[in-house]
């Protein structure tokens, strides 16, 4: 069958978003089937996203534009960019799907869960095509709707409660940049995403709103807290798809898209790095291992956030490959910590030990991918940060490189601090089982995709130099 | 032949690395063959490397980012001597492993040491450099942890000193870029001033903590007690003085031009100086066979970042020996220590003591080994020890007499060493202890000879590898090999080691036995008290940087949840508070609400009425 290159690009997008809606038909048939159904379908997207990357790598983009009233137009744009993200997020999701079917069979309502996560990575892939503001925005709160269901997931009081704290938080944020959508159409005349100068007042307002998505200092409280989701929701939230989405847009926005004054090269970065080392310290005290990992986040986005703010080629591919590291590493941080809480029923640093003895294989994944976090070779971790670092200083921000450092070091000591608390010393717990074979085959996986992405470093880099020759003409 | 055998040192490690990992313990003999095997065709490639010079680029990631490797007259022979030592703790690994736990670990690490080393030394752009030098820390982290049941934290403390210093590294070699344009280790050239000594402090600081200087030491010792024996006699006794001191040579002289007259040299050499004498302090009190060594691999570093701190050239040429020297006694004795721990079952020396006579092999290694770290003539420690003077004395009579007391106390600590654990009174136990087995003896003679002959043949080393290093217009015609040419310092030398003899026998006399020989020093008024707290750890470095990161980290999270209660407090606060007054306008009273709509209405109308 032939397909044109447009339907690849509408078919990445709506397989997900108009499957998830079968979803809950196909487990009345069977729930075997309805699970590989939404792998099936997250896998599809992946693939359709994947068919886009030749043209992607050339150079080109795809464009997919119907006009409709009052400047909301279904604008799609397939470019360098926005094919590199789809690509990150349906992949780890693809990923964690998988786990999904040995985690989540222990719980109910596992036909919420497969549609509302699958609708989840959809609007995912719709956001990030989106070449309208409006589209955008709408996608953007469909993920809102989606993360508050699936953060309230186990319908505890105080779970729910997380969750709508969640939604309020990023939904305030949204708001606030809807604002600044609107005030850059009266400047511009059109939510079309057309290069031009933007003025600071819209870019305060949208930097709100992607910082409250991607839950950088102020708004980042929401994210820990939203650690009571079950793990591959977490998962999902922290590495492929939730919080990429802040840096995605701003990417999209003010790299790819409009100018924005040079007072916000110097701002963003020390929003960043406040963020990133405020988080780290946190990190460093917090024993909930769910909640750590969520701060071991915020400080990791701040690196991507300050690769991207910093406007060079070299830190915003940086920042760009840091996307792609930190979403295997991180999901695979997440499902280790899913496996550890589903067979301790503990998430208490402090109270578990000793679990390398009876989980050998999660152990090994944990530290491996706290390797690729705290950014050593070979693991591909190590490329991203000496790119964001190299870009930064060789734009002058010497002071806040010194300050990323104190970041990085931070990064070192809490990921240790619970690897050392968890996997070593005397068992605190009864004897906890290792998880089930799929579970840790996808850890596994993540981790072995952080070790190759290291090795064969050459292929993303081009990848993102691509993208980023592709942006220079805005790059300062 | 084509420059791409360059890649053979980094790749034959580096495959067999990764197919040991594959084995399983039960295939025991498959591990060792592949790791000898590996390990003697790297050797042959290097020795057919030596004396070649040779560069390889491959384009990597583009941006002036080239997989570059260049061979010249520093890297031939710090090459071989990765190689070397790499084959010959292997060979002697094979029996003193074979009984323990995770051997195709040890091996597999073993390999890819020999393997990011390799790349390390060969590298000729700085991220490649980087890149297989923190490739080093998995490798460093894995080999400790596969030790005893304690060596993964010591591990993690290895790992979070060296991968902090790595980080720094990082940041020099960015800075360097920055600065030079260019990531090519043979394009670099800059000043140090401003930025540049910034970098150059960064660098150093990767250098200096990889060598194992002060502060950045204290994993040593613990992986002295926790990790495999042969992994101390090849990574902090050998590779890592090679690679750090290689390292700060070339920063010092190729990369920025260091100069006798700079703050930055002083600083080297007070760092050097400091190296020397605490460390040696604490070897000297140290009831471990493994652990004395271990703090003697701090102080040599010691003796070679003076010596290229001086920044003359006989001390560079001194400190550059001495590395070669400390690599080939330094892993001498910790071979003798694994002798006595393979075939005594121990290394605390409370439980040793004479076991020469039944050991005489290794007794004889040890004493050869241990004459040459003290600095007796004519053995190899002696020469590079004197160059170091002679450059030490000629930037200030302080930083002489440092080095001087660091070789008193570690001739006293070796007299000591080898008292307590090969002569003396046998124990019940070690009655029927026998000479280690052959093949564990060969690797141990073979760095003795090495020992002899750097010393009664020092032309051979100093001209040929050394002395070209600095090159001959920084020589200034001068040839270091023979004798010492300044007999004061050698009748200095003399002088301190009588000393140290005449201490041991005093000791010894007044207390009874070498292990106790220097306790007079050790309960000295003062020092007794510093020693109790030194052996409680209430001076390390990395403690003391746990307990403020801590503090910064308690005060990092009372920061994040004061921005929490903005949303869980303050916000849900004021909602409730404004929806209280809300509330009082809801009074169910038609009229009221009526007249609430009237305003509406006035207010839209009004708006649109100015607004057209």
């Amino acid at each position: 069958m032939y397909m044109t290159q447009q339907s690849m690009l509408l078919c990445a997008v709506f397989v997900p978003v108009v499957g998830a809606f079968f979803l809950p038909i196909a487990g009345r048939i069977s729930l075997k089937f309805r699970n590989l159904f939404a792998l099936g379908l997250v896998l599809a997207s992946f693939i359709f996203s994947m068919s886009l990357l030749p043209v992607a790598l050339s150079g080109k983009s795809i464009l997919i534009a119907r006009q409709m009233g009052m400047g909301i137009n279904l604008i799609f744009l397939a470019d360098g960019l926005a094919v590199f993200m789809a690509c990150v997020s349906s992949l780890i999701s693809a990923i964690i799907i998988l786990y999904s079917f040995g985690y989540i069979s222990h719980y109910d309502n596992q036909n919420e869960y497969y549609s509302m996560v699958v609708l989840f990575l959809g609007s995912m892939m719709g956001l990030v095509f989106s070449a309208n503001l409006i589209l955008l925005y709408i996608f953007w709160e469909i993920t809102a709707i989606t993360s508050w269901r699936l953060i309230g997931f186990f319908r505890e009081k105080e779970h729910v409660l997380r969750a709508d704290k969640a939604f309020l938080v990023t939904f305030f944020g949204a708001v606030v940049m809807l604002i600044g959508f609107i005030s850059i159409y009266q400047t511009t005349g059109t939510f079309d995403l057309t290069p031009g100068a933007i003025s600071n007042i819209a870019v305060l307002l949208i930097l709100a709103g992607i910082l409250s998505k991607s839950a950088t200092l102020p708004f980042h409280t929401w994210l820990p807290d939203a650690g009571v989701a079950p793990s591959p929701v977490t998962a999902l939230l922290h590495a492929a798809i939730l919080v990429k989405i802040g840096v995605y847009v701003f990417a999209r926005i003010f790299i790819a898209t409009f100018t924005v004054s040079a007072f916000w090269h110097t701002a963003v970065p020390i929003i960043a790095v406040v963020s990133a080392i405020v988080s780290g310290g946190a990190a460093l005290v917090e024993t909930d291992l769910k909640r750590l990992i969520a701060y071991s986040t915020i400080s990791q986005i701040g690196f991507i956030f300050f690769g991207l703010a910093v406007g060079n080629t070299m830190a915003v591919a940086g920042g760009l490959l840091y996307i792609l590291m930190h979403g295997f590493a991180k999901a695979g941080l997440f499902l280790c910590a899913g496996i550890i809480e589903q067979n301790t029923k503990i998430r208490d640093i402090t109270k578990l030990g000793g679990l390398i003895t009876t989980m050998p294989v999660t152990a090994m994944a944990f530290l491996l991918c706290s390797f690729s976090v705290m950014g050593i070779p070979p693991f591909g971790g190590f490329f991203s940060k000496y790119m964001v670092f190299s870009g930064a200083i060789s734009s002058g921000q010497l002071w806040t490189s010194a300050a990323f450092l104190i970041a990085a070091v931070l990064t070192i000591l809490y990921l240790f601090r619970v690897f050392n608390l968890v996997f070593l010393g005397e068992p605190k717990t009864s004897r906890a089982k290792e998880g089930s074979f799929i579970m840790v085959a996808s850890v596994a996986i993540l981790t072995a995709l952080s070790l190759l992405g290291g090795i064969f470093i050459n292929y993303p880099f081009n990848f993102v130099q691509t993208i980023v020759s592709n942006l220079s003409g805005i790059i300062r | 032949m084509t420059d791409k055998i360059l890649l053979l040192p980094i790749i034959i490690p580096l495959v067999s690395g990764a197919m040991v990992l594959l084995f399983s313990n039960r295939f025991r003999r498959a591990i060792e063959m592949i790791s000898l095997l590996a390990a003697s065709l790297s050797l042959l490639v290097s020795i057919r490397l030596f004396k070649e010079n040779l560069s390889f680029s491959l384009p990597w990631l583009g941006q002036g980012l080239e997989f570059s490797l260049k061979l010249y007259h520093f890297s031939w022979f710090i090459l071989l001597a990765i190689a070397s030592f790499g084959f010959l703790i292997i060979l002697y690994s094979i029996l003193f492993m074979r009984n323990k736990a995770y051997l195709n670990q040890f091996y597999s690490y073993f390999l890819l040491t020999i393997s990011f080393a390799s790349g390390a030394v060969l590298a000729d752009n700085l991220l490649i450099m980087l890149f297989f030098w923190e490739g080093l820390l998995l490798t460093l982290f894995g080999m400790i942890a596969i030790g005893n049941k304690n060596a993964f934290k010591t591990a993690i403390k290895a790992f979070i000193i060296v991968g902090i210093t790595d980080l720094c590294m990082m940041a020099g070699i960015i800075l360097t870029g920055h600065l030079a344009g260019t990531l090519a280790i043979s394009k670099i050239s800059l000043s140090l001033n401003g930025l540049g000594a910034l970098a150059f402090i960064f660098l150093m600081i990767g250098a200096i903590s990889k060598a194992g200087s002060m502060p950045f030491h204290t994993w040593i010792p613990d992986a002295a007690i926790d990790a495999p024996l042969p992994f101390m006699a090849l990574v902090p006794a050998a590779f890592e003085k090679l690679l750090g001191i290689y390292f700060l040579t070339r920063i010092s002289l190729d990369m920025f031009q260091l100069s006798p007259g700079s703050w930055v040299s002083v600083m080297l050499m007070a760092i050097g100086a400091i190296t020397i004498v605490l460390a040696v302090m604490m070897a000297l009190i140290q009831k471990d066979y493994k652990r004395l060594l271990s703090y003697h691999a701090i102080s040599q570093v010691g003796y070679m970042i003076l010596g290229i701190g001086t920044a003359v050239p006989v001390g560079i040429v001194g400190g550059l020996f001495h590395m070669i020297n400390n690599a080939l006694y330094k892993s001498g004795l910790f071979l003798s220590g694994g002798c006595v721990e393979k075939q005594t079952g121990s290394t605390d020396l409370r439980e040793l003591g004479g076991i020469g006579t039944r050991m005489p092999v290794t007794f004889i290694c040890f004493i050869i080994t241990a004459v040459s770290i003290s600095g007796v003539p004519p053995f190899n420690g002696f020469f590079s020890k004197e160059l170091v003077y002679d450059g030490a004395l000629e930037r200030g009579w302080i930083f002489y007499a440092a080095a001087l007391i660091g070789s008193f106390f570690t001739a006293a600590s070796f007299l000591k060493l080898g008292h307590a654990a090969f002569l003396g009174k046998i124990s019940e136990k070690n009655k029927g202890v026998k000479e280690a087995p052959f093949l564990m003896l060969a690797p141990m003679i073979v760095v003795t000879l090495l020992c002899v002959i750097f010393g009664l043949y020092n032309q051979l080393p100093l001209r040929h590898l050394i002395q070209p290093v600095l090159g001959g217009i920084r020589m200034e015609g001068h040839d270091f090999s023979g004798f010492p040419g300044n007999m004061k310092l050698v009748l200095a030398t003399v002088a301190v080691l009588i000393a140290a003899l005449l201490n041991h026998i005093w000791g010894v006399k007044t207390k009874g036995s070498g292990l106790k020989a220097v306790d007079h020093i050790h309960h000295a008024p003062i020092l007794s008290g510093i020693y109790d707290r030194a052996e409680k750890r209430y001076f390390d470095p990395y403690d003391m940087g746990l307990k403020i990161a801590d503090l910064a980290a308690k005060i990092a999270f009372r920061c994040d949840r004061a921005v929490d209660w903005l949303y869980d407090g303050l916000a849900v606060k004021v909602t409730f508070a404004f929806t209280r007054q809300i509330r009082k306008a809801h009074t169910g009273s038609y009229s009221a609400y009526l007249a609430w709509s009237l305003i509406g209405a006035i207010l839209v109308a009004v708006f649109l009425i100015y607004s057209t």
